[in-house]
This record gives structure tokens, sequence and C-alpha cells, in this order.
């Protein structure tokens, strides 16, 4: 479709969605009075835009399956996000020892005598 | 509600499971729904998962700037659209064809067989949105599925207003195309 016509097109949804300041919706309503071909496409958006809507507003149940899941799912993650900090914990108080052991931490300046 | 989940994304950020499963079981009707609308049923349970996985591991960065409800709406969508950039080759589909007629599409409220048609629409409605380009698709659910306005649409997409409103201009267009195109092969079935 050329852009010409999709920009028509888009007018006349932007139209039928009353999202036009008054002077551009004069401007296509001229259009559609004159051309049954543009009067058509206005009526084709209206009635979209009514079924999209109905079909918004329709509930929409949620299965018991996918709350279940997705909660699973993140105690799973909760906890090897846990166990991860706890062995990350272990490791590092297991350097510290070791640092310790073997005199390795750097006594600091003042130590030093700097 | 608001303030009530601001403060069980702060308790859930800190580790606690039973808040983040309430917010689970508020929000999943969102999740799964605006999943549906976007990607189809098939695939919204997987997306809907996803979604809850990326919201547990972004809480700790949820600053409580915007609604509760609209970060979720970004997720959403995010995951969403990740899951359609497969698709990207169906974009170029979308606006290189030439659809020289477009017909009336059928009115649902004046049908004598309103209930069965209506079933039809709405699966019209659902196989026409799958031809549209995912960003334009996401944006125009939004507004007129969801009746959030330009500047809640443009937060969750992320772009600007301007933006944001043509993508649903460009996704209205091209949704009245393909659903033209379908109620066009539905009669021809």
């Amino acid at each position: 479709m050329a852009p010409k016509e999709w920009e028509v097109l888009e007018r006349i949804g932007a139209y039928a969605a009353s999202e036009l300041s008054p002077e551009e919706a004069r401007e296509v309503e001229r259009m559609i009075l004159e051309d049954p071909d543009a009067s058509r496409l206005a009526e084709s958006y209206l009635r979209m835009l009514a079924l999209l809507g109905a079909v918004g507003e329709e509930p929409q149940e949620v299965p018991q399956a996918v709350i279940d899941y997705a909660i699973r799912r993140v105690t799973i993650s909760a906890f090897f996000r846990q166990a991860e900090w706890f062995f990350a914990g272990i490791g590092r108080a297991y350097v510290d020892a070791f640092v310790h052991y073997l005199d390795l931490r750097d006594p600091g300046p003042a130590a030093r005598g700097i | 509600m608001t303030f009530e989940d601001q403060n069980l994304a702060k308790k859930a950020a800190k580790g606690d499971l039973e808040a983040f499963a309430r917010l689970v079981r508020g929000h999943s009707g969102l999740v799964y729904r605006l999943a549906t609308r976007i990607l189809g049923v098939d695939e919204a349970q997987d997306a809907s998962q996803e979604v809850w996985i990326r919201v547990w591991r972004n809480l700790p960065k949820f600053r409580g700037d915007s609604a509760f409800s609209t970060w979720i709406y970004k997720i959403t969508v995010n995951t969403c659209l990740s899951t359609r950039r497969k698709e990207q080759a169906r974009e170029a589909r979308e606006f290189g064809e030439e659809p020289p007629y477009i017909p009336a599409v059928p009115n649902v409220e004046n049908d004598p067989e309103t209930a069965a048609l209506a079933g039809e629409r709405r699966e019209e409605l659902f196989r026409a949105l799958e031809r549209v380009r995912a960003e334009h698709r996401a944006a125009l659910i939004l507004r007129h599925m969801e009746g959030l306005s330009y500047a809640e649409v443009a937060q969750i997409l992320d772009v600007p207003d301007g933006t944001a409103k043509g993508w649903v201009s460009r996704g209205r267009a091209a949704l009245l195309v393909a659903l033209s195109k379908e109620s066009g092969e539905g009669r021809s079935r």
C-alpha cells in the first residue's frame, strides 16, 4: 500500500477513535461525505474499535497452574540464591582463615613504617 | 492497592516469598491477559511464567517511581516482544503487500446469531492481531483493549508519546487490513 493511502487510512482511524482535533475531524468528515470508500472505512473502523473494546472487557481466567508454577519456580530460584550466598560466605571465611593462617594479610602502611 | 503493592514489592525484594506470592496472585490476571492478547493462548502460559521470573530478578531495582502495575505491564510487554522478535520477517510482509479493497468488518452487535458469530469474530480478531507488527500490536492492545492513556502506553513501551501514538495509529490501520482479509478468508472457507 502506498504511503499516501496509509496516511489516509490512519487518519480515518484516528477520526473513528475520536483522536483528531476539531479542525482535522471536519476535514475527515468532508472526505467521508464525498467518498463512499472513506465512509465505508470509517464504519469498519468503528466496528473494529467496538470489537476491540468488547474483547478488552471480557474477563480472562488465569489457569491456577500458571500461578502455582510461577511461585514454585521463584521459590526454587530463591533457594539457590540463598544457597549461593551461604556457600560464598563459607568460601570467604575459608579464604580469610587461610590468609590469616599464612600471615598473608597486608599489615597496613603504619605497620610497614610508612 | 498501590500502597499495598509497594510494600509487598519491598518485602519481596528482600526475599520474602509470601509477599511475592501475594503479588503474583494479585497481578497474574493482568500478566496472563496481556500475554494472551499479544502472543495468543498457546504462548501466554510460558510467557507469564517468564514474566514472573523477571519480576523476581528485577524487584530489587524497582524504586516505586511508577505504579507497580505499570512496572508489571512494562515487564510483560518486554517479555512478549522479545518472544516475538523472531517474527521480524512477518513485519516486512505487513507493509509489503497491496490490499486493494478493504471490505467492511461485519457488525457484531446487530447480528442475529450473535453468540456464535461473536466467538467467530473474536477468533478472527486474534488471528488478525497476529498479522500486526509486534510493537504496533502491543501499543494497540494497551490503548484499545487495556484502555490506557497515550502517556501510559509510552511509559510502558519506553518510547516518546508521539511514537506511542504513531504505533497505535499504524497498528489500527494494519489490524483493519488484516481483519478484512481474515473476514474474507473466513467467508471463502
